[in-house]
């Protein structure tokens, strides 16, 4: 009877062990190449366009910026949605989900940051003199890089089910964010109202941009991508 | 109790370290050698070893490629999904015989 009891909870255990390891195992393995160069590529072009197009005051830098991210999220989503159809799987796989929820509080938390900036900038200002100035933009300096802290997070999370490459360029995220956040805080920087509006989209090409498309291009030519299935 | 399924029980597979390679890889289309070691804890040694001894017993593929540097990739054959299938349906027997009485 004990040694039925035995083999009873040895039976348990060792099911309990198979099913935690395979779901370890079942890692989001989409390729990340094409979705990294493309959030780059996007980011790198807005930048250029938002100084083209002139988005100087802060609510127009903050909505235009959430615009571009709305977009790259829109087309990462076809492009995973094209692996999956490709290989025959379905797009809300358990590692997708697990992604989903992983990504989804910093990423909220981002955003939120961003609109409660975008609501304190229409607010009309009692400050004398006044801002609200016309070329705002460049009092939000130091936005690109709360947003990259937050992306890296993001990054890091999701990192925990795809292929451990991801954790790290999370870190590379989170250390650039940091790097200039404390770069901008020691220099006075966001206190000049002289800082060009221009650098605040700079800055988001530089850190969404061209780390994305560096890592994109990296994972392309190194091969270092997750099998496609 | 029915002494049967336990002794049915594969025992290339029951062996701890290979029963946890089995797992991995039944949930994954492929794995990749550092990536079954990272994931195990396990040595070079030791991991190539249990790899050998799934292969000869025609359970595990093991694919060699090389794209700038060289890499090995682990995955289940048929013949491997089945005996690992035959195993949990072996172990799931076990615990609804002695459950149920």
């Amino acid at each position: 009877m004990q040694s039925s009891h035995m083999e009873t909870n040895w039976a348990e255990e060792n099911l309990q062990t198979i099913r935690t390891l395979m779901e370890r195992s079942a890692l989001y393995r989409r390729a990340l190449a094409p979705i990294m160069i493309f959030a780059g590529g996007t980011d790198i072009v807005a930048a250029v366009a938002g100084c083209l197009l002139g988005f100087r005051s802060a609510p127009g830098f903050i909505g235009y910026w959430i615009g571009v991210a709305c977009f790259g999220v829109a087309g990462a989503f076809l492009l995973v949605r094209r692996q999956a159809i490709k290989s025959a799987e379905p797009f809300w796989s358990p590692p997708a989900r697990r992604v989903a929820q992983a990504v989804a509080p910093p990423l909220t938390i981002g955003f939120l940051v961003g609109l409660w900036v975008f609501i304190a900038c229409l607010e009309p200002s009692d400050i004398d003199p006044p801002t609200g100035m016309s070329d705002d933009a460049g009092t939000l300096i130091w936005l690109p890089a709360v947003w990259a802290l937050f992306y890296g997070c993001a990054l890091h999370a999701a990192g925990f089910f795809t292929p451990r490459g991801l954790r790290l360029f999370g870190w590379i995220f989170i250390t650039a964010g940091i790097i200039v956040f404390f770069w901008l805080l020691l220099t006075n920087r966001q206190d000049y109202p002289e800082v060009s509006w221009q650098a605040s989209h700079w800055l988001m090409g530089v850190l969404f941009g061209l780390l994305q498309l560096t890592y994109g291009v990296y994972l392309f030519l190194t091969g270092e991508e997750p099998n496609e299935t | 109790m029915n002494p049967e399924p336990f002794l049915q029980l594969d025992r290339v597979i029951h062996e701890k370290g290979r029963l946890a390679i089995m797992s991995m890889l039944a949930a994954a289309p492929e794995l990749s050698f550092t990536e079954l070691r990272d994931a195990l804890a396990m040595t070079d040694g030791n991991l190539t070893t249990h790899i050998r001894a799934l292969q000869q017993e025609g359970y595990v593929a093991v694919a060699k490629s090389q794209n700038n540097r060289p890499l090995t990739t682990c995955s289940l054959t048929p013949a491997g999904r089945k005996a690992f299938a035959d195993y949990i349906n072996l172990l799931e027997q076990i615990v609804r015989q002695n459950k149920g009485k």
